[in-house]
């Protein structure tokens, strides 16, 4: 079932000269993983603001198109009511924390529905929990590191129950071992919770071998989307200012898609084949 | 700046801690009353100590004498201006001194008051307690974010002024006007920046259903009790004891 579809979505920001998006089409399933990746400028930000509704309802500009969330056409509905249904984290975690601790950023959230306060607090824990981060509760966000303001950033959206999760380059201010960590939460949040999850992210070294489709965006235009395989294998992507992953160039330099048909994405899957021989 | 340190709330688990901010409140508002109706320099020096027990039970000791030392400068104009001031219009230097000294023992009296209402009040209770005294929740939202970005803010400041002199700024160069006029390429990016953080905060507000209800919940409700009672108490007996002076020995 399709949980967002975007249907020729076209738009440029206010002052722009040019179109910031130019007819984007996508269709998402519920439970899937999807990336979207690109060079800098490309409009990854811009689209992610398209999905819950902050274009163009606090945005104004010229906007075409539908983007339809969970049911909810985003130019009929506003932005509280699609945050609902999908939640979206931020690149810069520091402008994303704006409460004094731990505990009441992620309750922000609830708080706004009104949920009753039992049903606040439980969320509040639960969403700590699942991104394992539950002793920091009394912390200020100031004294905590990268990684973890990010993990309060997604636990925070979390408390929402949001169905879809989607994160701008929630790893971009981050060293490698908090990425991983990070990254990690997303993959079991998808498989475990089944949350739809579209993640826009440079490092495709540690994500794509977790995505089920992933998607190229170029100058405002979606240029191509398929399995990751077939994406990073294919030549356009080359040409790309995209952050390709190292075991995919050793093996389009190895041609190992041409003889074997094996497209490892993951440096791992590169060492399996490599041992394996002949296979 | 050192003075702001005397105001920024720590952690603490002392019994003035948890005392609800609006028994606080009371405190502060019936006391800074009293510093504003009092002349004698012996009455503000009353009115000042009663902020001393407050330190004391809940030791804030070292915070609370940097925002004094920090007033300290500002004194020093104070008396200054005031002895001019007083000099000018009566020509009595002896009314001058005494009138210097009430208007700096004043002074500490407030610095004391509020330094020891902020030090012990976290900015969240602070916040809860504005939202309980019916002030709209986007004003009291507004101030527990403005506690929230000032380490964000000053932390940046530094970034921009570390670039600025990079590029040859010198801060501390000339005369007054000069230094204060070296600031600008500081504050410049400074304030676009904050406003630029600040679109981006309000996007992540709206992305977490900010406005979604009229009535929201809080985590937390501010309840009072005996402890509160007992401060108020403690602090109306102490006012009234302070303003009796006045208005029954007569001194001014």
């Amino acid at each position: 079932m399709a949980i967002i579809e975007v249907q020729g979505l076209s738009y440029s920001y206010p002052d722009s000269p040019k179109p910031n998006i130019l007819d984007v089409n996508l269709t998402v399933d519920e439970g899937e993983f999807v990336l979207i990746t690109g060079p800098s400028g490309c409009g990854k930000t811009t689209l992610c603001r398209c999905l819950n509704g902050l274009i163009p309802n606090s945005y104004g500009g010229a906007f075409s198109g539908r983007v339809v969330v969970d049911g909810l056409l985003t130019t009929e509905h506003p932005v509280y009511e699609i945050a609902q249904r999908l939640g979206l984290v931020f690149q810069n975690p520091e402008n994303e924390l704006f409460c004094t601790t731990v505990e009441r950023e992620v309750a922000f959230g609830p708080e706004n529905l009104a949920l009753p306060r039992g049903e606040v607090r439980s969320r509040a824990e639960e969403a700590l929990g699942v991104v394992g981060i539950s002793h920091l509760w009394d912390k200020s966000p100031e004294e905590i590191s990268g990684g973890e303001q990010q993990k309060v950033a997604i636990a925070a959206l979390l408390a929402m129950k949001p169905r879809v999760l989607v994160l701008d380059e929630p790893t971009a201010n981050l060293d490698p071992l908090s990425a991983r960590s990070v990254l990690n939460i997303l993959a079991k949040l998808n498989t475990e919770s089944g949350v739809t999850i579209i993640l826009v992210e440079h490092r495709l070294e540690m994500v794509a071998h977790m995505a089920d489709r992933c998607a190229v965006l170029d100058d405002g235009k979606l240029l191509l989307i398929g399995e990751p395989d077939e994406v990073l294998y294919s030549e356009a992507v080359d040409r790309m200012g995209i952050g390709i992953p190292k075991a995919v160039k050793v093996a389009k330099r190895l041609s190992f898609g041409s003889k074997s048909g094996k497209k490892p994405l993951s440096s791992r899957d590169l060492a399996d084949i490599i041992r394996g021989g002949k296979q | 700046m050192k003075v702001l340190y005397g105001f920024e709330y720590r952690r603490g688990v002392s019994v003035i801690h948890r005392i609800d901010p609006r028994s606080k409140m009371i405190y502060v508002i019936l006391f800074t009353a009293l510093t504003v109706y009092f002349v004698n320099p012996l009455l503000l020096l009353l009115v000042l100590s009663s902020s001393l027990p407050i330190v004391a039970i809940s030791r804030i000791g070292s915070r609370w004498s940097q925002s004094i030392k920090g007033s300290l400068f500002f004194i020093a104009f104070i008396f200054i201006f005031n002895f001019i001031g007083i000099v000018w219009a009566t020509g009595s230097v002896y009314d001058a001194v005494i009138s210097g000294i009430s208007m700096s023992i004043r002074f500490i009296a407030l610095i004391s008051i509020f330094s020891v209402f902020f030090l012990t009040t976290s900015p969240e209770d602070l916040t809860q307690s504005m939202v309980q005294v019916r002030i709209p929740y986007d004003y009291a939202l507004t101030f527990n974010m403005a506690m929230r970005f000032v380490p964000t803010l000053s932390r940046e400041a530094q970034i921009i002024m570390d670039a600025q002199k990079s590029r040859g700024l010198e801060m501390e160069k000339g005369n007054l006007i000069r230094r204060i006029k070296n600031y600008i390429p500081v504050l410049i990016p400074l304030i676009i920046s904050s406003f630029r953080r600040a679109e981006l905060v309000a996007d992540a507000m709206e992305s977490r259903a900010f406005g979604a209800s009229k009535k929201r919940t809080s985590l937390y409700v501010l309840a009072l009790g005996k402890r509160d009672a007992l401060f108020i108490l403690i602090t109306v007996l102490s006012f009234l004891l302070l303003l009796s002076l006045r208005l029954v020995l007569g001194i001014q």
